[in-house]
Protein backbone atom coordinates (compact mmCIF):
# COMPACT_ATOMS: atom_id res chain seq x y z
CA UNK A 1 0.00 0.00 0.00
CA UNK A 2 3.20 2.19 0.79
CA UNK A 3 4.48 1.68 -2.03
CA UNK A 4 1.77 2.29 -4.63
CA UNK A 5 1.01 5.81 -2.49
CA UNK A 6 4.44 6.60 -3.40
CA UNK A 7 4.74 5.82 -6.92
CA UNK A 8 1.42 8.07 -7.11
CA UNK A 9 3.38 10.96 -5.75
CA UNK A 10 6.02 10.48 -7.88
CA UNK A 11 3.81 10.51 -10.87
CA UNK A 12 1.33 13.53 -9.60
CA UNK A 13 4.48 14.99 -9.23
CA UNK A 14 5.45 14.66 -12.67
CA UNK A 15 2.26 15.56 -13.73
CA UNK A 16 2.14 18.87 -11.59
CA UNK A 17 5.84 19.79 -12.98
CA UNK A 18 4.13 19.67 -16.49
CA UNK A 19 0.83 21.18 -15.91
CA UNK A 20 3.42 24.03 -14.67
CA UNK A 21 5.64 24.20 -17.51
CA UNK A 22 2.86 24.27 -19.71
CA UNK A 23 1.02 27.35 -18.20
CA UNK A 24 0.42 30.27 -20.44
CA UNK A 25 3.03 32.77 -20.25
CA UNK A 26 3.64 35.85 -21.90
CA UNK A 27 6.62 36.46 -24.05
CA UNK A 28 7.84 38.68 -21.51
CA UNK A 29 8.03 36.66 -18.56
CA UNK A 30 8.70 33.26 -20.70
CA UNK A 31 12.60 33.49 -19.89
CA UNK A 32 11.72 33.89 -16.22
CA UNK A 33 9.78 31.00 -16.31
CA UNK A 34 11.69 27.79 -14.24
CA UNK A 35 12.14 24.53 -15.46
CA UNK A 36 9.59 22.37 -12.94
CA UNK A 37 10.33 19.86 -15.13
CA UNK A 38 13.63 19.31 -15.13
CA UNK A 39 13.85 20.38 -11.22
CA UNK A 40 11.20 17.77 -10.44
CA UNK A 41 13.64 14.89 -12.39
CA UNK A 42 16.89 16.41 -10.25
CA UNK A 43 14.98 16.20 -7.30
CA UNK A 44 13.95 12.84 -7.58
CA UNK A 45 17.38 11.29 -8.82
CA UNK A 46 19.11 13.32 -5.65
CA UNK A 47 16.67 12.00 -3.26
CA UNK A 48 15.53 8.71 -4.70
CA UNK A 49 19.01 7.82 -6.64
CA UNK A 50 18.30 3.79 -6.39
CA UNK A 51 14.57 4.14 -7.98
CA UNK A 52 15.10 7.04 -10.04
CA UNK A 53 18.57 7.48 -12.38
CA UNK A 54 19.35 7.85 -15.39
CA UNK A 55 17.04 5.55 -17.36
CA UNK A 56 13.87 7.89 -15.64
CA UNK A 57 15.95 11.01 -16.77
CA UNK A 58 16.00 9.95 -20.31
CA UNK A 59 12.33 8.61 -20.45
CA UNK A 60 10.92 11.84 -18.89
CA UNK A 61 13.38 13.62 -21.25
CA UNK A 62 11.55 11.69 -24.46
CA UNK A 63 8.34 12.73 -22.42
CA UNK A 64 9.22 16.49 -22.43
CA UNK A 65 9.96 16.49 -26.65
CA UNK A 66 6.61 15.04 -27.33
CA UNK A 67 4.98 17.50 -25.18
CA UNK A 68 6.88 20.44 -25.74
CA UNK A 69 7.05 19.52 -29.72
CA UNK A 70 10.62 19.88 -30.07
CA UNK A 71 13.18 17.68 -31.94
CA UNK A 72 13.10 14.01 -30.96
CA UNK A 73 15.84 13.15 -28.70
CA UNK A 74 17.31 17.05 -27.10
CA UNK A 75 15.07 16.58 -24.12
CA UNK A 76 16.71 13.27 -23.81
CA UNK A 77 20.23 14.46 -23.98
CA UNK A 78 19.76 17.49 -22.14
CA UNK A 79 18.06 15.53 -18.98
CA UNK A 80 20.53 12.52 -19.20
CA UNK A 81 23.51 15.06 -18.93
CA UNK A 82 22.18 17.18 -16.36
CA UNK A 83 20.92 14.09 -14.35
CA UNK A 84 24.11 12.15 -14.54
CA UNK A 85 25.67 14.61 -12.33
CA UNK A 86 23.22 14.51 -9.06
CA UNK A 87 23.06 10.92 -9.92
CA UNK A 88 27.05 10.77 -9.25
CA UNK A 89 26.71 12.50 -6.26
CA UNK A 90 23.88 11.69 -4.96
CA UNK A 91 25.24 9.88 -1.68
CA UNK A 92 26.71 13.47 -0.73
CA UNK A 93 24.28 15.54 -1.79
CA UNK A 94 21.51 14.22 0.67
CA UNK A 95 23.95 15.96 3.34
CA UNK A 96 24.18 19.30 2.11
CA UNK A 97 22.28 22.19 2.99
CA UNK A 98 19.19 23.51 1.04
CA UNK A 99 21.58 26.38 0.06
CA UNK A 100 24.10 24.17 -1.14
CA UNK A 101 21.45 22.19 -3.40
CA UNK A 102 19.94 25.58 -4.72
CA UNK A 103 23.44 26.34 -5.68
CA UNK A 104 23.93 23.40 -7.46
CA UNK A 105 20.20 23.64 -9.13
CA UNK A 106 21.29 27.12 -10.10
CA UNK A 107 24.18 25.74 -11.72
CA UNK A 108 22.63 22.48 -13.32
CA UNK A 109 19.83 24.75 -14.68
CA UNK A 110 22.66 27.51 -16.49
CA UNK A 111 24.15 24.54 -18.28
CA UNK A 112 20.80 23.19 -19.79
CA UNK A 113 19.84 26.24 -21.09
CA UNK A 114 23.25 27.17 -22.26
CA UNK A 115 23.34 23.43 -24.07
CA UNK A 116 19.95 23.89 -25.24
CA UNK A 117 20.56 27.16 -26.98
CA UNK A 118 23.40 25.87 -27.97
CA UNK A 119 21.34 23.25 -30.00
CA UNK A 120 19.08 25.12 -31.13
CA UNK A 121 21.80 27.15 -32.50
CA UNK A 122 22.84 23.91 -34.37
CA UNK A 123 20.02 24.10 -35.78
CA UNK A 124 20.08 27.27 -37.04
CA UNK A 125 17.92 28.42 -34.71
CA UNK A 126 18.64 32.68 -33.56
CA UNK A 127 19.55 31.93 -29.94
CA UNK A 128 19.89 34.72 -27.20
CA UNK A 129 22.35 33.30 -24.98
CA UNK A 130 21.14 36.70 -22.25
CA UNK A 131 18.65 35.01 -21.32
CA UNK A 132 20.12 31.42 -20.10
CA UNK A 133 20.35 33.05 -16.84
CA UNK A 134 16.69 34.37 -15.78
CA UNK A 135 15.50 30.62 -15.84
CA UNK A 136 18.07 29.42 -13.80
CA UNK A 137 17.27 32.29 -11.27
CA UNK A 138 13.54 31.63 -10.72
CA UNK A 139 14.40 27.96 -10.83
CA UNK A 140 16.78 27.68 -7.80
CA UNK A 141 14.51 30.03 -5.78
CA UNK A 142 11.81 28.01 -6.20
CA UNK A 143 14.45 25.04 -5.37
CA UNK A 144 13.93 24.89 -1.65
CA UNK A 145 9.64 24.00 -1.97
CA UNK A 146 10.54 21.25 -4.00
CA UNK A 147 13.15 20.18 -1.79
CA UNK A 148 11.20 20.13 1.39
CA UNK A 149 8.43 18.43 -0.12
CA UNK A 150 10.77 15.82 -1.67
CA UNK A 151 13.35 15.42 1.83
CA UNK A 152 9.20 14.60 3.55
CA UNK A 153 9.08 11.63 0.97
CA UNK A 154 12.42 10.52 1.09
CA UNK A 155 12.64 10.20 5.09
CA UNK A 156 8.94 8.43 4.70
CA UNK A 157 10.08 6.13 1.86
CA UNK A 158 13.87 5.32 2.19
CA UNK B 1 31.75 4.28 -5.99
CA UNK B 2 34.24 3.85 -9.29
CA UNK B 3 31.82 0.76 -9.62
CA UNK B 4 29.47 3.28 -10.20
CA UNK B 5 30.67 5.60 -11.69
CA UNK B 6 31.79 3.69 -14.44
CA UNK B 7 28.75 2.12 -15.44
CA UNK B 8 26.51 5.35 -15.07
CA UNK B 9 29.45 6.65 -17.46
CA UNK B 10 28.51 3.66 -19.70
CA UNK B 11 24.66 4.52 -19.42
CA UNK B 12 24.91 8.18 -20.08
CA UNK B 13 27.15 7.27 -22.99
CA UNK B 14 24.27 5.01 -24.44
CA UNK B 15 21.33 6.91 -24.10
CA UNK B 16 23.92 10.00 -25.70
CA UNK B 17 24.06 7.88 -29.01
CA UNK B 18 20.10 6.94 -28.49
CA UNK B 19 19.32 10.99 -28.49
CA UNK B 20 21.60 11.75 -31.10
CA UNK B 21 20.71 9.16 -33.31
CA UNK B 22 16.72 10.24 -32.77
CA UNK B 23 17.83 13.87 -33.24
CA UNK B 24 19.41 12.91 -36.66
CA UNK B 25 16.57 10.69 -37.87
CA UNK B 26 14.47 13.99 -36.96
CA UNK B 27 16.28 16.43 -39.12
CA UNK B 28 16.38 14.00 -42.09
CA UNK B 29 13.09 11.81 -41.81
CA UNK B 30 9.51 11.73 -40.96
CA UNK B 31 9.62 8.54 -38.91
CA UNK B 32 8.43 9.71 -36.00
CA UNK B 33 6.06 12.25 -37.18
CA UNK B 34 2.76 9.50 -36.54
CA UNK B 35 4.30 9.45 -33.07
CA UNK B 36 4.04 12.58 -32.64
CA UNK B 37 0.53 13.17 -33.72
CA UNK B 38 -0.31 10.29 -31.56
CA UNK B 39 1.66 12.65 -28.71
CA UNK B 40 -0.29 15.86 -29.52
CA UNK B 41 -3.78 13.81 -29.43
CA UNK B 42 -2.84 12.41 -26.07
CA UNK B 43 -1.76 15.37 -23.94
CA UNK B 44 -4.75 17.44 -25.10
CA UNK B 45 -6.26 16.66 -21.31
CA UNK B 46 -2.58 18.48 -20.29
CA UNK B 47 -3.49 21.68 -21.78
CA UNK B 48 -6.36 21.61 -20.98
CA UNK B 49 -5.83 21.79 -16.86
CA UNK B 50 -2.64 24.04 -18.00
CA UNK B 51 -5.19 26.57 -19.29
CA UNK B 52 -7.45 26.64 -16.45
CA UNK B 53 -5.30 29.10 -14.31
CA UNK B 54 -5.26 32.05 -16.84
CA UNK B 55 -9.00 31.05 -17.29
CA UNK B 56 -9.39 31.16 -13.39
CA UNK B 57 -7.56 34.57 -13.52
CA UNK B 58 -9.86 35.96 -16.27
CA UNK B 59 -12.80 35.07 -14.60
CA UNK B 60 -11.47 36.68 -10.97
CA UNK B 61 -10.51 39.71 -13.29
CA UNK B 62 -14.27 40.27 -14.49
CA UNK B 63 -15.27 39.50 -11.22
CA UNK B 64 -13.72 41.75 -9.70
CA UNK B 65 -13.91 44.94 -11.71
CA UNK B 66 -16.05 47.89 -10.70
CA UNK B 67 -19.78 47.86 -12.42
CA UNK B 68 -18.84 50.86 -13.57
CA UNK B 69 -15.92 50.06 -15.77
CA UNK B 70 -17.92 47.20 -17.56
CA UNK B 71 -19.96 49.80 -18.19
CA UNK B 72 -17.51 52.53 -19.68
CA UNK B 73 -16.12 49.12 -21.78
CA UNK B 74 -19.21 48.40 -22.77
CA UNK B 75 -19.54 51.89 -24.58
CA UNK B 76 -16.48 52.41 -25.92
CA UNK B 77 -16.79 48.90 -27.55
CA UNK B 78 -20.35 49.92 -29.21
CA UNK B 79 -18.50 53.35 -30.36
CA UNK B 80 -16.05 51.29 -31.60
CA UNK B 81 -18.16 48.78 -33.59
CA UNK B 82 -19.93 52.01 -34.68
CA UNK B 83 -17.27 53.21 -36.32
CA UNK B 84 -15.94 49.58 -37.83
CA UNK B 85 -19.09 49.50 -39.22
CA UNK B 86 -18.95 52.64 -41.02
CA UNK B 87 -15.76 51.71 -42.32
CA UNK B 88 -17.02 47.99 -43.37
CA UNK B 89 -19.92 49.88 -45.48
CA UNK B 90 -17.09 52.14 -47.04
CA UNK B 91 -15.22 48.52 -47.67
CA UNK B 92 -17.77 46.85 -49.15
CA UNK B 93 -18.29 49.95 -51.46
CA UNK B 94 -14.55 49.83 -52.51
CA UNK B 95 -14.46 46.18 -52.82
CA UNK B 96 -17.96 46.33 -55.38
CA UNK B 97 -16.19 48.49 -57.06
CA UNK B 98 -13.33 46.27 -57.23
CA UNK B 99 -15.08 43.50 -58.57
CA UNK B 100 -16.40 45.54 -61.23
CA UNK B 101 -13.03 46.84 -62.45
CA UNK B 102 -11.71 43.42 -62.16
CA UNK B 103 -14.59 42.03 -64.90
CA UNK B 104 -14.12 44.71 -66.80
CA UNK B 105 -10.54 43.36 -67.32
CA UNK B 106 -11.68 40.05 -67.58
CA UNK B 107 -9.85 39.18 -64.60
CA UNK B 108 -10.59 36.41 -62.01
CA UNK B 109 -13.40 37.01 -59.31
CA UNK B 110 -12.72 38.67 -56.26
CA UNK B 111 -12.21 36.64 -53.24
CA UNK B 112 -14.13 37.22 -50.17
CA UNK B 113 -12.99 34.88 -47.54
CA UNK B 114 -14.89 33.48 -44.72
CA UNK B 115 -13.99 33.24 -40.77
CA UNK B 116 -14.66 31.12 -38.10
CA UNK B 117 -13.92 32.06 -34.64
CA UNK B 118 -11.13 29.76 -32.37
CA UNK B 119 -9.83 30.00 -28.65
CA UNK B 120 -6.06 28.85 -27.96
CA UNK B 121 -6.34 25.91 -25.59
CA UNK B 122 -2.38 25.56 -25.19
CA UNK B 123 1.43 27.41 -26.22
CA UNK B 124 4.50 25.78 -26.31
CA UNK B 125 6.44 26.39 -23.88
CA UNK B 126 9.65 26.81 -25.28
CA UNK B 127 10.61 30.20 -26.24
CA UNK B 128 12.37 28.60 -29.48
CA UNK B 129 9.60 26.79 -30.54
CA UNK B 130 6.45 29.31 -31.52
CA UNK B 131 3.44 27.01 -31.94
CA UNK B 132 -0.37 27.43 -30.02
CA UNK B 133 -3.27 24.60 -30.13
CA UNK B 134 -6.72 26.16 -30.90
CA UNK B 135 -10.29 24.11 -30.28
CA UNK B 136 -11.35 23.41 -33.69
CA UNK B 137 -10.21 20.52 -35.81
CA UNK B 138 -11.19 18.41 -38.26
CA UNK B 139 -14.68 18.34 -37.54
CA UNK B 140 -14.76 22.52 -37.81
CA UNK B 141 -13.21 21.48 -41.43
CA UNK B 142 -9.93 23.44 -39.95
CA UNK B 143 -7.07 21.77 -42.47
CA UNK B 144 -3.13 21.93 -42.71
CA UNK B 145 -1.90 24.90 -43.90
CA UNK B 146 -5.06 27.59 -43.13
CA UNK B 147 -4.17 30.72 -42.66
CA UNK B 148 -5.08 31.93 -38.78
CA UNK B 149 -5.26 35.73 -37.86
CA UNK B 150 -6.14 37.83 -34.83
CA UNK B 151 -7.97 41.27 -34.87
CA UNK B 152 -4.80 42.73 -35.86
CA UNK B 153 -3.36 40.87 -38.22
CA UNK B 154 -2.05 37.34 -39.49
CA UNK B 155 -0.68 35.05 -36.65
CA UNK B 156 0.26 32.09 -39.03
CA UNK B 157 -0.79 28.81 -39.86
CA UNK B 158 -2.59 25.39 -39.29
CA UNK B 159 0.59 22.37 -39.25
CA UNK B 160 -1.56 19.67 -37.52
CA UNK B 161 -4.80 18.94 -37.59
CA UNK B 162 -7.42 16.51 -35.01
CA UNK B 163 -10.65 15.86 -33.98
CA UNK B 164 -11.19 18.61 -32.11
CA UNK B 165 -7.92 20.40 -32.00
CA UNK B 166 -4.88 21.44 -34.59
CA UNK B 167 -1.74 22.89 -33.86
CA UNK B 168 -0.67 26.29 -35.81
CA UNK B 169 2.69 27.47 -36.13
CA UNK B 170 3.39 31.29 -35.64
CA UNK B 171 4.61 33.45 -38.02
CA UNK B 172 7.39 34.40 -35.67
CA UNK B 173 8.35 30.43 -35.51
CA UNK B 174 12.55 30.53 -36.80
CA UNK B 175 11.34 27.79 -39.33
CA UNK B 176 8.11 29.78 -41.12
CA UNK B 177 8.03 32.37 -44.11
CA UNK B 178 5.28 34.52 -45.16
CA UNK B 179 5.41 36.08 -48.82
CA UNK B 180 4.73 40.12 -48.07
CA UNK B 181 4.83 42.98 -49.86
CA UNK B 182 4.94 46.80 -48.83
CA UNK B 183 1.69 48.54 -48.64
CA UNK B 184 2.89 51.56 -50.28
CA UNK B 185 4.80 50.86 -53.63
CA UNK B 186 3.54 47.17 -53.76
CA UNK B 187 7.30 45.68 -53.30
CA UNK B 188 7.64 42.06 -52.79
CA UNK B 189 9.65 40.32 -50.21
CA UNK B 190 9.53 37.29 -47.83
CA UNK B 191 9.07 37.30 -44.31
CA UNK B 192 10.63 35.14 -41.64
CA UNK B 193 10.25 34.39 -38.14
CA UNK B 194 13.23 34.86 -35.59
CA UNK B 195 11.89 32.98 -32.79
CA UNK B 196 11.57 36.69 -30.86
CA UNK B 197 7.46 36.83 -30.67
CA UNK B 198 8.03 40.70 -31.50
CA UNK B 199 10.15 40.34 -34.51
CA UNK B 200 10.66 39.30 -37.90
CA UNK B 201 13.06 40.03 -40.67
CA UNK B 202 12.88 40.70 -44.52
CA UNK B 203 15.41 39.08 -46.59
CA UNK B 204 17.15 39.34 -49.71
CA UNK B 205 16.72 43.43 -50.11
CA UNK B 206 19.10 45.14 -51.87
CA UNK B 207 20.25 48.02 -50.31
CA UNK B 208 18.83 50.04 -53.00
CA UNK B 209 14.98 48.63 -52.19
CA UNK B 210 12.29 51.79 -52.04
CA UNK B 211 11.71 50.58 -47.92
CA UNK B 212 11.12 53.17 -45.30
CA UNK B 213 11.23 52.53 -41.41
CA UNK B 214 7.22 52.25 -40.51
CA UNK B 215 6.54 50.64 -44.12
CA UNK B 216 3.12 48.52 -43.41
CA UNK B 217 3.59 44.88 -44.72
CA UNK B 218 0.55 42.88 -46.25
CA UNK B 219 0.30 39.29 -47.41
CA UNK B 220 1.05 38.88 -50.98
CA UNK B 221 -0.69 36.10 -51.78
CA UNK B 222 1.98 34.58 -53.77
CA UNK B 223 2.44 30.74 -53.36
CA UNK B 224 -1.19 30.52 -52.49
CA UNK B 225 -1.15 29.61 -48.88
CA UNK B 226 -1.76 32.97 -47.75
CA UNK B 227 -4.54 34.87 -48.54
CA UNK B 228 -3.66 38.44 -50.06
CA UNK B 229 -4.25 41.71 -48.43
CA UNK B 230 -3.81 41.19 -44.81
CA UNK B 231 -1.69 42.98 -42.22
CA UNK B 232 1.63 41.23 -41.57
CA UNK B 233 3.74 43.96 -39.85
CA UNK B 234 5.15 47.17 -40.01
CA UNK B 235 9.27 47.55 -40.69
CA UNK B 236 10.54 48.17 -37.10
CA UNK B 237 14.95 49.08 -38.57
CA UNK B 238 16.26 49.47 -41.37
CA UNK B 239 20.51 48.32 -41.21
CA UNK B 240 23.10 48.18 -43.69
CA UNK B 241 25.76 46.21 -42.64
CA UNK B 242 29.11 46.35 -43.98
CA UNK B 243 30.32 43.29 -46.05
CA UNK B 244 27.09 41.95 -46.62
CA UNK B 245 24.60 41.84 -49.92
CA UNK B 246 21.62 42.76 -48.26
CA UNK B 247 20.16 45.01 -46.12
CA UNK B 248 18.94 44.10 -42.48
CA UNK B 249 14.95 44.95 -42.09
CA UNK B 250 13.69 43.99 -38.61
CA UNK B 251 9.36 44.08 -38.77
CA UNK B 252 7.14 44.09 -35.67
CA UNK B 253 4.42 41.67 -36.51
CA UNK B 254 0.85 43.73 -36.44
CA UNK B 255 -0.88 40.73 -34.36
CA UNK B 256 -0.48 40.30 -31.03
CA UNK B 257 1.58 37.22 -31.91
CA UNK B 258 1.75 36.30 -27.95
CA UNK B 259 -1.31 38.03 -25.97
CA UNK B 260 -4.11 37.08 -28.49
CA UNK B 261 -6.67 34.01 -27.13
CA UNK B 262 -9.31 34.44 -29.28
CA UNK B 263 -8.08 33.81 -33.26
CA UNK B 264 -10.26 33.31 -36.16
CA UNK B 265 -9.56 30.84 -39.06
CA UNK B 266 -9.76 32.18 -42.43
CA UNK B 267 -11.57 30.30 -44.88
CA UNK B 268 -10.70 31.27 -48.59
CA UNK B 269 -13.71 30.96 -51.61
CA UNK B 270 -11.12 28.88 -53.19
CA UNK B 271 -11.16 26.06 -50.13
CA UNK B 272 -14.61 24.88 -50.76
CA UNK B 273 -14.63 23.63 -47.00
CA UNK B 274 -16.76 25.80 -45.69
CA UNK B 275 -19.77 24.15 -43.16
CA UNK B 276 -22.53 24.99 -41.19
CA UNK B 277 -20.36 27.13 -38.50
CA UNK B 278 -18.60 29.19 -40.61
CA UNK B 279 -19.76 32.97 -40.62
Amino acid sequence: MTSMRYYLIVIFSLILALVLQLIPTSAVWLPWKPNFLLLIVVGWVIFQPNQWGIGFAAFIGLLADLVFRSPLGLHVFLFVFIGAVPYLLSGWLIYFSVIHRSVLVFILIIFSEFLRNFMYSVWGAPVDYGDVPLGAISSALIWPLIDRFLLKVHKKHR
Amino acid sequence: MFAKSSSTVRKVVIFFLIAFGMMTIHSYTNWFSSIEKFADQSIRPVYWIANIPPRLGEWAGVRSTDRSVIEKENLRLKQESLIYRGQLQRMAELAAENLRLRLLLNATELLTDSILVTEVIGVSPSPKSHTLSIDRGLQDGVYVGQPILDAEGLMGQIISVYDNHSVALLMTDNTHAIPVQVLRNGMRSIAEGTSDYNNMQLRFLSPTADIREGDELVSSGLGGRFPPGYPVGSVLSIEKISGEKFLEVNVRPAAEIDRSKHLLLVFTSQDGRRNGNVQ
